[in-house]
């Protein structure tokens, strides 16, 4: 990934809140928990008697979830983190996000349907909260994930209202 | 609660608008003999009623007949009631359906949320020269599935009526004011034809797998029937010598023959007498034997169209083409405005619909590879984990599977890339892409409400990127897959505007 060429699209300038790093590590320990749990009862009440794939399984999944847990934990929120940026600008709404593979989405205010703010439990317990910009196409929707509640109400707001006064009612 | 005070607020609304508004009206009591037969209404009860019939047992032809006959007045009961509970108007401002046994429902459709009006005629209902009216309501408008308000049962003029009116009333209501709401209703503007089915077309079906299918699935349900019969009722007829080649071959042939025969069969119960005429600012589309299908497309909404052709008919150089319209629910198969002909045919229709972008580009040598790779990939894989099954127990199978997958992999890659390319034109752009089902779809360019460009991994490494127009029609996107990364910017601006690129604009954001 260092060679990597220039970047397709303008890279939006604004980054999430940094909260979000914490967010996404609390998901990857949530992950790992539930993976580990499962692993554990499998690896307690199947003994390696039963044959065909057991025993190397027994070792293959507790280390899979060794793996897991490293990149849920230790890489991904960071890189995730890196990736993801987000810009308004006068005509625009864009957002850039994924890690591994890259998703860039980019909608015009003029087509801009409904905004939405969504806060899942865990935003909540962060403070955070995700804005979702929707256009007449299922697939042109911008979604910011993880920003400051406060951000993200101002944004929503913003936008709703700039949609409204140069709408384009042509879809 | 009542219908009666819904139409007289819907009255009051219109006031002077319309001169014509008369009470809600009833379809054809002749209906009602349609629903008793199709058991439209009374379907509903049937799983309440097979725990009773398994209770008291079927034994005897006396109780057979006597079933018969009170599912038959049952039927005929529930279709009178729904057909006297049901009315429907259509007024100036909207379209208003009344239905319900007890609990009443009553729907309104506002005329400027209409998309179009479908008049289709089933088999039985042209038995009683009754048409059963489909209006399309934009997408959103209607709470849960139901996008469209039914009015099944009315005479042919009165449908012809009902939608004529319902159209010309929708015009008035998107023409600025100012015109004579009172002046009589502007005759039919004069039809121009774009598209009629020639006979010779039926020939290509047998080359197209949704055709296909037709003739397949009733080999399918008849066998089932077959099995279902009583064991003495089933003819008993010797199977043929299937080790003979000259027996095997010739029933392949008559099977192939069948087949072919079942899908010109079907593809011409689809789409006889298909006629696409434009009239005003609407496309009409006309087709079907059995039910005849019409069509109503606003030209304004059209956004583009998608040119399709699968493996079968690109051999035959035949082709559909899908208009792709905003608001417009089950685009599929109302989207549909050349149902199969030759490819030229298609092109020039597509030509009406939107602008010619010119010839496409093909996609950068980085994209073939890809494709390549891509395809020839799952092949190496099976064929490595075939060695070691080969080396550790000796099993062949699976290797030779892999080198087949692997060298099938070499056509399936190059034929995914040679379907790949991109144009943009002056007033439109056109993406193209699809092995089995190739589909080209160009779009105006004020269909774009936005874009997104996908890079995974392995396409970052190669400097690819796919771009998809997000559009409010058709499928919600169409992408150009595996364009060069440096080229992403020029084409999302030539194919939408100064905006697409995204960059920092100098005014203040």
């Amino acid at each position: 990934m260092s060679a990597a060429p220039a970047p397709p699209v303008h890279e939006p300038a604004w980054s999430l809140s940094r909260s979000a790093i914490w967010l996404w590590v609390t998901q990857g320990v949530l992950g790992t928990l539930v993976y580990g749990v499962l692993v554990a009862v499998f690896v307690l009440a199947v003994p390696s008697s039963v044959g065909g794939p057991v025993p190397v399984l027994r070792w293959l999944l507790p280390a899979l979830v060794a793996v897991y847990a490293v990149v849920a934990i230790g890489i991904r929120p960071f890189v995730r983190y890196r990736v993801h940026r987000w810009e308004v600008t006068a005509e625009t709404v864009h957002a850039l996000t994924g890690w591994l593979s890259r998703t860039w989405t980019l909608v015009p205010v003029a087509r801009i349907q409904t905004v939405d703010v969504t806060r899942g439990v865990l935003q909540q317990l962060y403070g955070l909260a995700s804005v979702a910009v929707l256009t007449a196409s299922s697939q042109g929707t911008v979604r910011v994930p993880h920003l400051e509640v406060g951000v993200a109400e101002r944004v929503a707001e913003d936008l709703a209202l700039r949609a409204e006064q140069v709408r384009d009612e042509a879809t | 609660m009542t219908e009666g005070g819904v139409t007289e607020g819907e009255a009051t609304d219109l006031g002077q608008a319309a001169p014509e508004v008369t009470a809600p009206r009833r379809t054809s009591p002749l209906i009602v003999l349609v629903h008793t037969v199709t058991f439209r209404q009374a379907r509903q009860v049937v799983p309440a009623a097979i725990p009773v019939v398994a209770a008291v047992g079927v034994d005897g032809v006396g109780v057979v007949v006597a079933l018969v006959a009170a599912v038959t007045a049952l039927s005929l009961l529930f279709a009178a009631l729904s057909w006297w509970r049901s009315t429907y108007l259509d007024t100036a401002s909207s379209v208003v359906l009344t239905r319900g046994l007890l609990a009443r429902s009553v729907r309104t459709v506002p005329n400027d949320r209409i998309r179009g009006v479908e008049v289709e005629a089933p088999a039985l209902h042209r038995l009683f020269g009754l048409v059963r009216v489909r209006i399309d309501a934009a997408a959103g408008t209607l709470t849960g599935g139901d996008e469209e308000v039914v009015v099944d049962g009315v005479p042919r003029a009165e449908g012809d009526r009902l939608r004529t009116s319902v159209l010309t009333h929708r015009r008035t209501a998107v023409t600025p004011a100012g015109t004579d709401p009172s002046a009589p209703l502007p005759e039919e503007p004069a039809e121009e034809e774009l598209a009629r089915f020639d006979r010779r077309w039926l020939l290509y079906a047998p080359l197209v797998a949704s055709y296909l299918a037709v003739p397949l699935a009733a080999v399918g349900a008849l066998s089932r029937l077959l099995q279902e019969l009583p064991r003495d009722l089933r003819p008993d007829v010797d199977g043929p010598d299937l080790t003979d080649v000259r027996v095997l071959v010739a029933s392949a042939v008559v099977v192939l023959v069948l087949l072919a025969l079942g899908a010109v069969a079907g593809a011409a119960v689809v789409n006889w007498g298909f006629r696409l005429v434009r009239r005003g600012g609407s496309l009409v589309a006309v087709r079907g034997l059995l039910t005849r299908r019409h069509t109503e497309l606003e030209v304004d909404r059209v956004r583009g169209g998608a040119l399709v052709e699968g493996l079968g008919m690109r051999l035959v150089r035949a082709a559909r083409v899908n208009a792709l319209v905003t608001g417009l629910g089950a685009a599929n198969r109302r989207g549909q405005l050349f149902p199969l002909g030759p490819r030229a045919e298609a092109e020039r229709l597509l030509g009406v619909l939107v602008d010619d972008p010119g010839p496409l580009t093909p996609h950068p040598p980085a994209a073939r590879r890809r494709a390549l790779v891509r395809a020839v990939g799952s092949g190496l894989l099976v064929t490595a984990a075939g060695t070691v099954l080969t080396l550790t127990t000796g099993f062949w199978g699976v290797l030779a599977a892999g080198m087949v997958l692997t060298v099938l992999g070499v056509p399936l890659g190059r034929g995914r890339y040679a379907a790949l390319g991109h144009a943009t034109g002056p007033r439109s752009f056109s993406v193209r892409s699809g092995l089995l089902v190739r589909e080209q779809a160009v779009l105006q360019r004020r269909a774009v409400v936005g874009w997104q460009v996908r890079q995974t991994l392995f396409q970052r490494r190669a400097g690819l990127a796919t771009v998809v127009a997000c559009v409010g029609a058709g499928s919600g996107g169409y992408a150009a897959v595996d364009i060069a990364a440096a080229d992403v910017a020029a084409f999302t601006e030539a194919a939408s505007g100064r905006w697409a690129t995204a960059a920092p604009t100098d005014s203040p954001g």
